[in-house]
């Protein structure tokens, strides 16, 4: 029932935000678009940062290098690392989705509903979105969920924002009704959220 | 006419026949958005003859074609404010559509609407009586949105909200510490001798508006998205206009200790942090130096460390400059 009501969906535009566009926001972008949502999905971070050898060895590429460079790049440091801690596959999903990492900073496309995979991320597009002086007033309702950063809660998070985009494209009238989803939402998912709108 | 212009103007013509018995309102805006496109766009020329037969689309069944002419309309006008006796009747009639989501969409394009009608009785030589009636129009669908504030639907509201930010914001003068969108069109650019519009008169009027904002913000029963566009439009008008920063402020300090009761505790928390960002952006401002204080201390209480505080204050050297 819920599948099928997801498939049916209007035509709200959707963001899905974390900080590197690889792990959060991929897994989410894979599941909606799976679903029949329109979506794309972004990084707010200055660079994108993968685990490396060791905590303080990360793996850091900039915004617009490709997932298959970074493949290819990780594969040439240390395959068995890599794919015992699953980057490779994320990888290789990843490039099948899109290109490559993008940053939301740089997007000047326009969406009706942005979902944020942290605090930290929810704030900057914030403070992006509000740096811009609003031209014609659409409104985009930006939303924040948290979920950890790791494969299982990765995954969990994909399927509580396709859960919310299904409440959310269900109803014929989201600016009057949102408040009212997103605490339906709270309530089932038992997750608080963090919530404004803002304008283009 | 040239050929490349009799082509176009037979892709229009074809456009707007299929448009007319096309069942699927997707497929009829497209083609009525290529239309839209051609005549606009690429042969503004056209424009005069076929403005009409896309703006007869306004009677159509669906809700979302009907949203697709005012768009139309909007964009028709910003080119050619020829067009503005033309069309802001048929903005006004559809400013009483029965789908609310038409009403909002006229919402957003009477703000532009608005702007450009000022902009064409500043910038002409004589005020015909053409334009008197445009501008007559265009007060009577200013009048009606500045009702629409207390509208049953969230979403109407809201888009009233902005609608009054960008009145204000039209109907007052930048000052030397503005920041606002470059080259914007505002009561700078408006001539004391247009009888019509008396920028005397029009500067009283966003002063009467702007307190109805603060007003609204600070009613019991409002909702948390309301709010939070009325915060960050009382932000940006204070940011752009420092004469209301006073008055901005103590309007945000009073919200600060009395939240509407009727928040449940995560909308609390987006309102708090959505304050933070609003007071950071006013500290940052240089005109915001005799407030300080009172910013400091919401933020204080708002769990802003010490150090985000002095990120966001201005330099010394702006602030030197200012006192002087």
């Amino acid at each position: 029932m819920f599948y099928a009501r997801c498939i049916m969906m209007g035509e709200l535009g959707f963001a899905v935000i974390c900080s590197s566009n690889m792990n959060r926001s991929m897994e989410a972008h894979a599941f909606l678009s799976k679903k029949g949502f329109n979506v794309r999905s972004f990084g707010t971070g200055d660079k994108v940062k993968l685990p490396g050898p060791a905590p303080d060895k990360p793996n850091c590429y900039e915004f617009g290098t490709s997932y298959d460079d970074i493949y290819n790049d990780l594969l040439r440091k240390d395959k068995t690392l890599y794919t015992q801690n699953g980057l490779l596959h994320m990888l290789d999903r990843n490039r099948r989705i899109k290109p490559d990492p993008e940053r939301f900073q740089v997007c000047k496309d326009k969406f009706d509903i942005i979902v944020t995979c942290e605090e930290r991320v929810y704030d900057q597009v914030l403070e992006c979105l509000e740096a811009r002086i609003p031209e014609e007033n659409t409104p985009v309702h930006v939303i924040n969920i948290d979920i950890q950063d790791n494969h299982e809660e990765a995954t969990i998070g994909a399927f509580m924002i396709c859960e919310l985009a299904a409440l959310l494209s269900g109803t014929e009238d989201l600016d009057n009704d949102i408040d009212e989803l997103l605490h339906e939402f709270e309530t089932k998912c038992q997750r608080n959220v963090l919530h404004c709108v803002q304008f283009y | 006419m040239t050929e490349e212009e009799q082509t176009t103007r037979d892709r229009v013509v074809e456009l707007l026949n299929t448009s007319t018995f096309l069942q699927s309102e997707k497929e009829k805006i497209a083609n009525l958005a290529k239309v839209q496109e051609l005549i606009i766009h690429l042969e503004p020329l056209l424009l005069d003859s076929f403005f009409e037969e896309v703006a007869a689309f306004q009677t159509d069944r669906n809700s979302d074609v009907r949203k697709f002419v005012v768009g139309f309309i909007e964009e028709a006008c910003k080119k050619d404010p020829g067009m503005l006796p033309r069309l802001v009747p048929n903005i006004q009639l559809l400013l009483a559509d029965d789908a609310i989501a038409v009403v909002k969409r006229v919402v957003q394009s009477a703000a532009q609407l608005h702007r450009a009608t000022l902009s064409w009785l500043a910038l002409a030589r004589t005020v015909s009586p053409e334009m008197e009636q445009v501008w007559h129009i265009i007060t009577s669908i200013k009048n009606t949105i500045v009702t629409l504030i207390d509208h049953d639907n969230d979403g109407v509201r809201t888009q009233a909200i902005k609608f009054l930010e960008a009145l204000v914001l039209l109907q007052t003068y930048t000052e030397a510490d503005s920041i606002s969108r470059d080259a914007e069109f505002n009561l700078d650019n408006v001539p004391l001798t247009v009888k019509v519009a008396r920028p005397r008169k029009l500067e009283e009027e966003a002063r009467m508006v702007l307190n109805k904002l603060v007003a609204f913000q600070g009613s019991i029963h409002i909702s948390s998205v309301n709010l939070m566009t009325c915060m960050s439009s009382l932000t940006i008008i204070a940011r752009a206009r420092p004469q209301f920063l006073g008055k901005i402020i103590n309007a945000l300090e009073i919200l600060h200790a009395n939240l509407p009761p009727t928040l449940t505790k995560s909308q609390v928390n987006s309102v708090r942090k959505h304050l933070k960002i609003q007071m950071l952006n006013l500290l940052k401002h240089p005109a915001s130096y005799d407030f300080h204080e009172n910013i400091t201390t919401v933020l204080n209480d708002l769990g802003v460390t010490a150090s985000e505080v002095n990120k966001a204050m201005p330099s010394k050297d702006s602030i030197k400059k200012r006192v002087r």
